[in-house]
């Protein structure tokens, strides 16, 4: 992609702000519960696309990094009393750092290998938020207390949502210049081929590097938005079964599009809605249809239900 | 001191040798072609000087500098394309973009967050400029078509578009005229002709198309097994015993 953003951009960012500050005095709070999870998947979605769609590397070690800004943003707050507006950027920041170190090592291997180094930290991770009891309360989960945001206590899903639709749009607005620059353009330059982007004079490595660092930083943003409307955070919603869920997401909605994103964002993250909504016996299911989806979306759809509605990229 | 040059390179992959103290000089704004049979080594000479490969031995020099110090992708920087034998097309970019990634080592800057005046300006010179090398090379009309839906000519010469758009001081061009149609190769053959005499573009070239390569190369370069085996203008290749030995067959002696 080239050029500026086109301006009907900008103006859905101003729908959603404008929509965020509006509903939560028309919903009820179960729907502004949802609105606030779907637009935090929303910017963890987009973080991994910029890694798994833009740049075609396969790292599983997202959930990592999200589970980072949670801590991170929570623990400044709780424990050395620093407001949101700075404990989600510098818990961000670290989750990015982390990702610096971790991409160094891993920007060397590729496909299969990337992954499995990648999921292993992700492991690692989990591992660490169960286990290190006197920081993160291990096993027992971690009870959040109400985040301030100039100094306004934001403590449920009717006061977040403001703040959450800034952030996300803010974030959207972000990644439209992103995707559209020299930089987004080397993205999809290593993803469809390292030699043509090497000869090209792309420094491979490092661009590799700048996709897992700013991918790790929207996933800690993701963190910080969780909590401000969630008030407990426990290792067992880090793991695995969040990973497959994000990346049916991406897959499901279209790799390597903004678009995408919010469509397989959207779809995935009310199925669960709908199916609570179904007998208890086939809840039991869940984990096994996303799965499914993500199967045949894989099979029949490479690039996803925004794909069936773009022009074709064949071959 | 000629303009481009390979001094005595060796490049072996495990057990075996894939050059052999290879030797070659290129004079500025010529056009000189590297044949041989298959497997002689043409596409790892140009990996070389793409970096993508390390010789064991040898030294590689442009303008009086070396390039195996160089990291790949600084090679673009100190003026140097090259396209590829089997196209390794951006195939999910469309065609304009191909060219603006072509044009990434001349666009200052990757910080995209700043919507400012200078940003927008060296982005639109870099577009028009994009514009300007699709529009000599026929594929204006295919601006925002993506790469992978291009048929076989046009992504050949949409390869050498993006090469073309580092603005090189030297172009290495592995087989373009591979698969294409007469009418397609005699396109090629002009706008070689005009990169070199009217640019001063120097250019290597590998290629079998031995109908291109007579008409267009000042110079030709025989490798065989990593050696060469001869080195002249293109009427003393087309009658030298060995080279039609080992890579041109009696038929083409003649022809």
């Amino acid at each position: 992609m080239y050029g500026a953003p086109p301006r009907r951009q900008f103006l859905a960012l101003g729908v959603l702000v404008i929509a965020g500050f509006v509903l939560p005095y028309l919903l009820p709070d179960y729907f502004l519960y949802i609105g606030n999870v779907l637009m935090t998947y929303l910017v963890l979605a987009i973080g991994l696309d910029l890694l798994l769609g833009w740049t075609g590397q396969f790292a599983f070690a997202h959930v990592a990094f999200y589970g980072l800004g949670i801590y991170g943003t929570a623990l400044l707050h709780m424990r050395l009393g620093i407001p949101f507006v700075f404990g989600m950027p510098i818990a961000a920041a670290g989750a990015a750092l982390i990702g610096l170190a971790i991409a160094l090592p891993a920007t060397r291997l590729r496909t299969v290998y990337l992954a499995l180094a990648t999921f292993a930290f992700a492991e690692c991770a989990q591992w660490v938020f169960r286990t290190w009891d006197s920081v993160t309360r291990g096993p027992d989960g971690l009870r959040m207390s109400a985040a301030s945001v100039f100094g306004f206590s934001v403590g449920n899903d009717r006061e977040a949502m403001p703040v959450i639709a800034v952030i996300t749009a803010l974030v959207l607005a972000a990644t439209f210049y992103l995707v559209r620059s020299k930089l987004g353009r080397a993205f999809c330059a290593i993803r469809d081929s390292e030699h043509v982007a090497a000869a090209s004079g792309i420094d491979v490595r490092r661009v590799k590097v700048l996709a897992f660092v700013i991918s790790a930083f929207y996933a800690g943003i993701a963190g910080g938005m969780y909590t401000l409307f969630q008030s407990y955070v426990h290792p067992d919603g880090l793991g695995v079964w969040t990973l497959v869920l994000l990346l049916t997401m991406v897959v499901v909605g279209g790799s390597g599009s903004i678009g995408g994103m919010v469509l397989g964002v959207l779809l995935i993250g009310i199925l669960p809605e709908v199916l609570r909504a179904a007998p208890r016996g086939l809840l039991v299911w869940q984990e096994f249809a996303y799965g499914l989806i993500l199967i045949l979306a894989i099979m029949f759809m490479p690039r996803g239900i925004w794909g069936l509605f773009t022009k074709s990229r064949s071959a | 001191m000629s303009f481009f040059s390979l001094n005595g390179v060796t490049m072996r992959f495990g057990g075996l040798v894939a050059l052999n103290r290879f030797s070659m000089d290129v004079e500025q704004g010529s056009i000189h072609a590297l044949i041989g049979p298959n497997g002689a080594g043409k596409s790892t000479v140009f990996n070389c000087v793409s970096r993508f490969c390390q010789p064991a031995s040898g030294e590689i020099v442009l303008d009086g500098r070396q390039l195996l110090g160089e990291p790949a992708h600084r090679i673009a920087g100190l003026g140097v394309a090259r396209t590829f034998q089997n196209i390794e097309q951006l195939h999910q970019m469309t065609v304009l973009e191909n060219v603006l990634v072509g044009l990434h080592s001349r666009v200052a800057g990757y910080v995209p967050f700043l919507p400012g005046s200078a940003r927008r300006n060296a982005e639109g010179a870099a577009i028009r400029e994009a514009d300007e090398i699709l529009e000599r090379l026929g594929l204006q009309s295919f601006r925002d078509t993506y790469a992978g839906q291009l048929d076989f000519g046009r992504q050949k010469m949409l390869d050498v578009a993006r090469a073309l758009a580092a603005r090189p001081r030297l172009l290495l061009l592995d087989e373009p005229a591979a698969g294409l149609r007469n009418r397609e190769i005699s396109f090629i053959d002009g706008v070689l002709l005009d990169l070199a005499r009217k640019q001063g573009i120097t250019i290597v070239l590998v290629e079998h198309v031995m109908q291109l390569v007579m008409s267009v190369a000042d110079r030709v370069t025989v490798l065989n097994f990593g050696e060469k085996i001869a080195e002249g203008a293109p009427a003393e290749i087309r009658a030298n015993p060995k080279v039609v030995e080992a890579y041109l067959g009696v038929e083409a002696a003649h022809a």
